[in-house]
């Protein structure tokens, strides 16, 4: 019984071959994606080992900012912890962020992943930094840089190196004082740009007092063991520290910055997933058109003698074998792929670190194994026991399978349509809680109830797409050909519908995004936009010092001028509320024509402030009300004063300008000019953006070119979505290939007969072009409808939200996801077709 | 005027495999096809009937000879020239699987029309249909057609494009003997009444008896035939070949 089922497996190259690369494909991407991850992890974990070479213990704060208060080390604290037994040498920390060096040239900011910002007193203990030429720094005026960074900024020992340090607010002239670098010769440890302040200085700057540390690192003597360090140190540790080994802060370093990538991982992840999830239609199709077709040589076997058991039993060792060579071979590729990704990536963005070679976790060969193996062996499962149930006699007459009933699946379907409906209106028509949840659920449940539909879809929809494409004999025969096996098309279908309905529901809220925005923005007396850096989250150490726009308000034609202060370090009414604003809500009222809903706007004094409607509904608050609102460490009541109506623009809390004071710093992060009738804006843009050089990754731009920016972040981000999903789609692509293969290999008779009755070379290609574009169509319009519909019903719910004001179908892109579809149909049947068409006359009629 | 015959080979020479393996299925082999007659091959298995039959239709490349359909000559035609020859001047009749199960018995008979892009001749059809006798089964899909109705069905097929010569390979080998009865009418009225030129391969000589003349097949070459044949000659012949083998 095995040895038949091997012999059959080795005969059936071609189905064989088409099983393997779907799993291939399937298994590929989500290895891929996951050894893209651990390799790019590995390298981290390297680059902090280096770093931390010589570190035995790190003291560090136990949280970074507990109520936005930072915890500092003191001199004396860090001394005393020095002298513990077994530490060999001790260093404190003080380092700064947002510190931006430009370069001596053009006066531009320096480019880089980061610039680290530190303070020295001329030594470093742990010796990772080694003096190259010249001397530490010894004065407020002088740095030390690192060779990599003199080479970005083009400085050189003694020259004048210009600082942006947030603290500050303004750029200032330092002289270079020496040149370090990393043990081993090296320049950076990944592209970084390092700049080492004196000591006093820099804790003057980053903590507004001397002899502060932010953490504390400590070797160990000879003989001592990092743990045993650890627990020495720990029974000295001031309140609100704890001490780590080396090795544990490797990993936490490596974790933070992995975090940095973690949004990238995670939406890798999540495409991953997706190819999976359209890889398993595909698998399952495969396998189960491959076993549906050997029906007849079971109830062979059957009627030789086989048992029920020893028939499927034989399916599933198939299934086993194809399924684990084409997991094996897809994690192989997947490997390949994710360390080639890794490379490009590294390299592409100048991360000079090392590789750590090739990162193959067990996770990822778990869930390579289980998705490939898995799935082929359920896929193969269920027409197994099918076929094993067939009367033998039956099968092996020459019968056309009765077609099974889709009553049962309409049903189910509906099951799931109808309460998915329900749940998708039900945030839209009332306002109810955890609406996102539920709008979320709902287009889940459609989703899936419209995959179960799909089958009985399959009938008047491709019927109806046939009266379009299925011209001539030919093209009946194609169509009659997709419509025979509803459950077949349509489970081929879904492949495609799976990635057009992420991808359309992308594109329908973008448009909507873009037209509401476009349409809102025009309404607003504001001429030209100041943006801060995105470099780091605002918290008023990024952006502009706010008296630039002083300078601002001088130039001719401009109106009006606003900044405004953003913190994401806050919280309201006990939430943490990241993006609490601070300006002259009087000047933002005339520029953004804001709304009164209740109470006033208008000039507000300290611990004043006003909310939009949606939060103030959200909140349940009423003028009057007393607020708790902390910014940083400090809490305190403000007074509600006044609601406006929210607009995508313009929404949440504004406080008086004179919260600002409890900002980390006194930098504005966004700025807006009015100019009146008749000024020459891009001159004043021109101007604007000279008061701004100084500040490092402050942008400015006319509305026009903001509107622009934005669509083209939107127009990136679909553009992204849209190549993510292209993996799905190929996979969807091979899926019909395969299906139209497959059928052509059960219809080889039928092919002759219809060739021996006169149908041409070109009519075969031309039916099964037919077929296959009904196929891809169906899948594209299935995923159309539910996509654009989930994208509407997102759209709208925004529009609930105030962050929207239209729902815009994007037709051309549409139009432009058809044309696609029937591209794909006409791709995928070349190979099926030619097939087709070649056939030997005779060989198809006498085939059996 | 003379008429050309419905089909003619000159000379065949058909030869599968090479070396060792050698066969050669048909030597030689000339014979003419009468318009408006109805012919039976027979031979022992594997004497090349089926191979001649397909040689006939252009189904089959030749080794050496000629072969005509009418006026054409069918060797050495490509493709193009070989699925023309199918729409309109050959019908086919296999022994089984005739018919292409998404279509009804009615659009399978008229598809080699369909394909060629044709209109149906509507006096020629009703008569068609008329002689199937399928009544209100004629709509129906070929899996709910007995195998009898079935090949009625196919034989429909290959009269309704009115060829020049329809070729049958064993139509009734899978046939009980009543609806194999049927089918044999109907060929031969086909003949008889429209002029239809028919060859068929056949093992049964009761089958080669509804014939005009029976041509006799061993080793891949012509060996007899008889004009006017009763089941009775026809075997009787058939032994004395077997004889000879
Ligand atoms: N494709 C092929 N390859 C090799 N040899 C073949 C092929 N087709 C037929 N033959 C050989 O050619 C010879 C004639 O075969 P053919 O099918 O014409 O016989 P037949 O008279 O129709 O027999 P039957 O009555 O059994 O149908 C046989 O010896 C057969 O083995
Ligand atoms: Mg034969």
């Amino acid at each position: 019984m095995i040895k038949a089922s091997l012999r059959g497996l080795l005969q059936r190259k071609l189905r064989l071959a088409l099983a393997v690369i779907a799993i291939v494909l399937s298994v590929g991407f989500l290895s891929g994606s996951m050894v893209l991850s651990d390799t790019l992890n590995a390298r981290f974990a390297g680059l902090f080992a280096t770093i931390n070479e010589n570190v035995a213990v790190q003291v560090q704060p136990t949280k970074e900012s507990d109520n936005g208060e930072r915890v500092l080390l003191s001199a004396a604290e860090l001394e005393k912890m020095s002298k513990v037994d077994g530490v060999d040498k001790a260093s404190g920390e003080v380092s700064g962020q947002g510190v931006v060096p430009f370069q001596s040239d053009t006066g531009d900011e320096v480019t880089t992943q980061t610039t680290i910002a530190a303070g020295t007193d001329g030594r470093d203990p742990l010796g990772l930094v080694e003096l190259r030429e010249g001397d530490w720094p010894h004065s407020a005026d002088e740095v030390a840089i690192s060779a990599n960074t003199a080479k970005l900024a083009k400085v050189k020992r003694g020259e004048q190196l210009k600082i942006f340090v947030p603290q500050l607010g303004e750029p200032k002239n330092y002289r270079v004082s020496g040149i370090v670098g990393y043990s081993g010769g090296r320049d950076s440890l990944a592209g970084e740009a390092l700049i080492l302040f004196e000591l006093g200085h820099a804790q003057e700057m980053f903590y507004g007092k001397r002899d502060v540390f932010a953490n504390a690192s400590f070797s160990a003597k000879d003989g001592v063991t990092h743990e045993e360090l650890k627990k020495r140190i720990e029974a000295q540790l001031p309140a609100g520290f704890k001490a780590l080994t080396g090795e544990e802060v490797t990993e936490q370093q490596s974790n933070v910055l992995g975090d940095q990538f973690s949004v990238f991982q995670i939406i890798l992840t999540a495409f991953a997933i997706i190819a999976a999830f359209v890889g398993i239609f595909l698998i399952y199709n495969t396998f189960n058109i491959i076993v549906a077709q050997r029906s007849r040589e079971l109830a062979l076997l059957r009627a030789m003698g086989a048992g029920w058991g020893q028939v499927v039993g034989s399916v599933m060792l198939e299934a086993l074998i194809v399924g684990g060579v084409g997991a094996t071979l897809g994690l192989a590729l997947g490997a390949g792929v994710g360390a080639l990704v890794e490379r490009m990536l590294t390299s592409g963005i100048g991360l000079g670190i090392e590789s750590a070679g090739i990162v193959l976790s067990p996770w990822a060969v778990l869930w390579s194994y289980a998705m490939g193996i898995l799935v082929t062996v359920i896929a193969a499962f269920v027409p197994a026991i099918k076929a094993s149930s067939v009367p033998p006699v039956a099968a092996m007459r020459e019968v056309v399978r009765p077609d099974k009933s889709l009553v049962g699946l309409t049903i189910t379907g509906s099951c799931f349509l109808v309460p998915g409906l329900a749940l998708v209106a039900l945030p839209l028509l009332a306002s109810v809680p955890q609406s996102t949840l539920i709008l979320a659920a709902g287009l889940g449940l459609v989703f899936i109830g419209v995959m179960l539909l799909s089958p009985m879809l399959a009938k008047p929809v491709v019927r109806l797409l046939g009266y379009l494409v299925g011209w001539g004999q030919a093209g009946k025969l194609g169509v009659r050909n997709s419509l025979r096996n509803p459950r077949r098309t349509a489970v081929t279908a879904i492949s495609l519908m799976i990635g057009v309905t992420l991808i359309s529901a992308a594109a329908t809220v973008t448009e909507s995004f873009k037209t509401s925005l476009e349409n809102d923005i025009g309404r607003y007396d504001v001429a030209i936009i100041v943006l801060g850096p995105n470099t780091a989250p605002p918290d008023g150490r990024t952006g502009y010092n706010p008296t630039a726009m002083d300078k601002v308000s001088q130039l001719p034609g401009v109106t009006d001028v606003a900044s405004w202060h953003i913190t994401l370090n806050g919280a309201l009414g006990g939430q943490p509320y990241p993006g609490l604003a601070a300006t002259d809500v009087a000047v933002a009222q005339r520029m953004w024509k804001m709304e009164t809903i209740e109470g006033r706007l208008g000039k507000l004094s300290p611990n004043e402030f006003v909310i939009d409607d949606n939060l103030a509904k959200d909140r349940g608050w009423k003028v009057g009300e007393k607020v708790k609102v902390r910014i940083e460490a400090v809490e305190r009541d403000y007074t509600l004063v006044g609601i406006y109506k929210a607009t995508p623009t313009v929404s949440g809390p504004l406080l008086a300008e004179a919260a600002v004071d409890d900002f980390a710093g006194g930098l504005a992060y966004q700025g807006f000019v009015s100019v009146s009738q008749g000024t020459d804006v891009a001159a004043t843009v021109a101007s604007v953006d000279k008061i701004m050089s100084d500040y490092p990754g402050v942008t400015v731009g006319d509305m026009s070119a903001f509107l622009k920016q934005f669509n083209q972040i939107f127009d990136f981000l679909l553009r992204a979505i849209t190549f993510l999903l292209g993996v799905a789609l190929i996979i969807a692509l091979l899926g019909i290939l395969n299906t139209l293969l497959l059928s052509i290999v059960e219809r080889t008779r039928e092919l002759g007969l219809v060739r021996a009755i006169g149908l041409s070379r070109g009519a075969v290609v031309r039916m099964v072009g037919v077929e296959s574009i009904l196929i891809a169509v169906f899948g594209c319009l299935l995923g159309l409808v539910v996509g654009v519909g989930s994208g509407a019903a997102l759209s709208q719910a925004l529009i609930e939200a105030d962050f929207m004001t239209t729902i815009v179908l994007p037709w051309t892109n549409l139009i432009a996801y058809v044309v696609t579809a029937i591209l794909f149909g006409v791709f995928a049947a070349v190979v099926p077709a030619l097939r087709a068409a070649f056939l030997n006359v005779l060989d198809a009629i006498a085939y059996e | 005027m003379t008429m050309t015959p419905a089909a003619r080979a000159v000379e065949v020479w058909k030869v599968y495999g090479t070396g060792e393996a050698q066969v050669q299925a048909l030597r030689g082999v000339s014979a003419e096809f009468e318009r408006g007659k109805y012919t039976a091959i027979m031979g022992p298995s594997g004497s090349g009937k089926s191979t001649l039959m397909h040689c006939l239709a252009g189904l089959d490349t030749v080794n050496a000879g000629t072969v005509y359909i009418g006026e054409t000559q069918v060797t050495g035609l490509g493709d193009a020239g070989l699925t023309k020859l199918r729409r309109e001047k050959v019908g086919f009749i296999f022994q089984q699987f005739n018919l292409l199960p998404t279509l009804t018995a009615a659009e399978n008979i008229t598809l080699p029309l369909a394909i060629a892009g044709r209109q149906p001749d509507k006096a020629w059809y009703d008569t068609v249909i008329l002689t199937v006798g399928l009544g209100d089964r004629l709509h129906h899909r070929p899996s709910e057609l007995s195998g009898g109705q079935q090949q009625r069905v196919a034989c429909a097929r290959a009269l309704v494009s009115r060829p020049e010569v329809i070729f049958a390979d064993e139509p009734t080998g899978n046939l009980d003997s009543r609806s194999g009865t049927d089918v044999l009418n109907f060929l031969r009225d086909s003949v008889r009444q429209h002029g239809q030129t028919i060859v068929m391969v056949t093992h049964d000589p009761n089958a080669a008896s509804y014939a005009d003349r029976v041509v006799f097949l061993a080793d891949g070459e012509i060996v007899d035939e008889i004009l006017s044949p009763t089941a009775d000659s026809v075997l009787d012949r058939m032994k004395k070949l077997d004889r000879n083998a």
